[in-house]
Formats: C-alpha cells, structure tokens, sequence
C-alpha cells in the first residue's frame, strides 16, 4: 500500500470512471422507465392481459442470464463501448420494474377503482389518477432493484470498453495495485448502497401512511 | 461448433470447476443461512440488524467484493475469497426467505397447533417449516441461479471457471469463445432455474405456491 498510488487512483482516476458510471447508471435506468412502465400497464389493460404471462416468462428467462453473459454477448452483436453496455444492462433492467408495475396495478383494490369511475372518471383519469399513485411504491421498489443491479453489473462493462469504475478494479487486478482495488470496489459499494438508501426513503416517503407494510 | 469440438476437455474441466464452487457455495450457505434465518425470528432486534446488514451486502457489486477480499492476506486470490463472498451473497435471498417464510405463519394455524398442546420446537417442524416451504424454497432458487451467475465472474480473482471464457475471450477479441462462455453459462443458469421451478411444484403444495 502507498498514499501515492491511492491518492493517484482517488483523485485522478476515480472522478471520471465515477461519472462514466454515473451516466451509465441514469442512462440505462431511465430507458429502462420510459421502456417498463408503459409496458406494465399496457399488460394490465384487459385486452393485453393475454400476453402478460407470455410477456412476463420471457422476461424472467432473461433475468435468469448471469450479467456478465448478456455483457459478453453485446460485444459481437454491437461492438465496443458505451452503447452496446447500456443495451446489455437495459435487458436485464427491464423485468423488475415491469413485474412490480403489474403487481403494483393489479394490488389496487376494485372497490376503488368503482368507486372512481362511479364519480364519471374516464379510464385515462382513472389510471393517472388513481391507480398509478397507488402503485408508486411498489414501482418504486422495482426501480430501485433495477438500479442497484445496474450498479453492481455496471462495474462489469468495463470489460467491453465502456469504462466506469470496473476499470479501475480491473486495473488493480491485472496491475496488482491494491490501492486501485480498493478505490473502485469502494466507491462501487458506496455507490450502490446510497441508491438504495435513497430510493428506499423516496418509497417510504411517497407512500401514504394508510397503505404502509411493516 | 468447431470451437467447442476443438475444446471439450477445457469445456468439461472448467464446467466442472464452476459447478464445485457453485455447490460448495450453495452448500455453505444452507448451512449457515437456513439455521440463522429460523434463529432470527426469535428476535426482532437482531432480524433487523441481521437484514439490514445482508441487504448493505447485497447491494455491492460483486466485482467489489471479490475485489475486497482479494486484499485481505489470509484470503488472497482463488477459491476462499471466491467462496466467502458468494456465500454472504447468498445471505440476502436465502436468510431473508426462510425468515419471511417462517415468521408469517397465519397465526390461527400457530393458536391452533399450540392449543393442541404441539411444543416450540414442533411447531417450529411440523407446522412453521412446511407451511413456509413455498418462500423457503423460492429463496433457494435465487440463491443457485444468481449463485451460478456471480461464480463466473470469479474468474477475475484466479478461478478456472465457465467465466474464463468469457475473460479470455474479451481479451483475445476471440468471438467465439465469448459466445460459447457466455451460451454455457446462460443455458446452466437457465437450465437450473426452470428444472428449480419444477422441483419447485412438486415440493409446495398447490395452494401455498408463490407467484414470481
């Protein structure tokens, strides 16, 4: 261990394989929103309902794949760099986020939704309206299990050329450089455990109090 | 394909390897988890504690973690680092699971079981365990899906597994070898979760089966 090696890899590499990760983290969780939600509430909508199971076993299957499989897959259908990373972790963001926005619509009791439409709302109003902040918390907790995965898998898609703080580990490894190891797999757990903490407090926060699980 | 005829010796040895870890890790982890997550249920303090400790472990990536541990001495790089990280991981789905599973029993079935006169112990085997299969037995299927999944990344601290494929392949831009890595490994892990989900139906009783 030496502090010049460290503060080397803390203050000189580590701010951009930071961002890098950062970009690839916002870039591939939000597709995977814009992408998921409406796919979840398309599937609950009465005349898709059909290929909800269909829908949901392909995407369980692919969860099934190991990360760092789909990453090396990427590589020779699109090639090196960041866009094809962000395609590889946007495969697998997907399923939870869709599986919770189908169990978060699906919880919503029936009685409310009457009751709504009972006040003249137009099954537009009612969605919005209704059902999706009722079902915000559970989309919430889908999200945050996309994000964290994507953090974790994310340190991964260095090896395909897309940099971010698998770079610094993966240099540590093949230079022996401790000092390197630590830097990235700490700011990677950092990383990873402040998305948690803070989507976990925006679910807690968001949720009505009549609603709460313990 | 004519990569894979070429390599059937490398294919199997590493296969196997994968497949030790992989059991040695799953074994472990059943015999340190599945006691502590029936013990956890007798205190709420502690189950919090416990959980919240598995879920901080849960979020770190785990190229981090086997890269923590590649620095502490004693562990170094191969098999032991490999093993101790892919057994706390396991500690999130699986100790979680059999907590869930045995804690939320209907408490009219417990009442029941008590007013028959059944001690702790038996409630604890013949009516908490049973009925808490279908969660238990969800949370041991992550466990070896995602157990298979993150041994392949040990390759990078020196195991001689399916993910070296994989690694060497990248290295060596040799496309062939990353697809038959990335194709062997996918086919196990899915190959294991779906024949779980079977073995999954015939364990749990039809009524008490877990949606996923």
């Amino acid at each position: 261990m030496s502090w010049k090696f460290f503060s080397e890899a803390l203050f000189q590499k580590a701010p951009h394989a930071l961002l890098v990760h950062l970009l690839i983290v916002f870039v591939t969780v939000s597709l995977a929103i814009v992408i998921s939600v409406p796919l979840g509430v398309l599937l609950t909508r009465r005349n898709y309902q059909r290929f909800g199971i269909v829908a949901l076993n392909i995407l369980n299957i692919l969860q099934a794949v190991p990360g760092m499989a789909v990453l090396a897959l990427a590589l020779p259908l699109f090639g090196l760099g960041l866009k094809p990373a962000i395609i590889a972790l946007l495969v697998q963001s997907l399923l939870p986020i869709v599986r919770n926005t189908i169990a978060g619509l699906l919880g919503v009791n029936n009685d409310v939704k009457e009751a709504a439409s009972g006040m003249g709302m137009s099954a537009r109003q009612i969605l919005l309206e209704v059902e999706l902040p009722l079902a915000m918390p559970i989309i919430i907790s889908g999200i945050k299990t996309t994000t964290v995965y994507v953090v974790s898998v994310g340190t991964l898609a260095s090896l395909i050329g897309a940099g971010g703080l698998g770079y610094l580990i993966m240099g540590g490894l093949a230079l022996f450089r401790f000092e390197y190891l630590i830097v990235g797999a700490g700011l990677g757990a950092l990383l990873s455990i402040f998305f948690d903490w803070a989507l976990s407090y925006l679910e807690a926060r968001i949720t009505p109090p009549g609603i709460q699980v313990e | 394909m004519q990569f894979v005829n070429q390599n059937s010796t490398t294919i199997v040895e590493y296969t196997q390897n994968h497949f030790e870890l992989v059991l040695t890790a799953v074994l472990i982890s059943l015999l340190l988890w599945v006691p502590s997550g029936i013990l956890l249920t007798k205190s709420d303090k502690w189950a919090r504690r416990a959980l919240a400790i598995a879920n901080i472990i849960f979020c770190i990536p785990s190229l981090s973690l086997f890269a923590v541990f590649v620095t502490i001495p004693f562990l170094g790089l191969g098999r032991q680092s490999a093993l101790l990280a892919l057994v706390l991981y396991a500690m999130m789905p699986l100790m979680r699971n059999v907590y869930d599973g045995v804690k939320n029993v209907d408490r009219n079935v417990l009442e029941a079981a008590k007013g028959m006169g059944m001690s702790t112990g038996r409630i604890m085997r013949e009516i908490r365990l049973p009925l808490g299969m279908p969660v238990i037995f969800a949370g041991f299927r992550i466990t070896v899906v995602m157990t298979t999944g993150i041994a392949a990344i040990a390759t990078y601290i020196g195991e001689r597994n399916l993910g070296r494929f994989i690694s060497e392949g990248l290295v060596r831009s040799n496309t062939n070898m990353i697809i038959t890595g990335a194709i062997l490994i996918s086919v196990i892990a899915v190959g294991l979760d779906t024949f779980l989900g079977l073995v999954e139906k015939r364990v749990v009783p039809r009524g008490l089966r877990v949606r996923r």
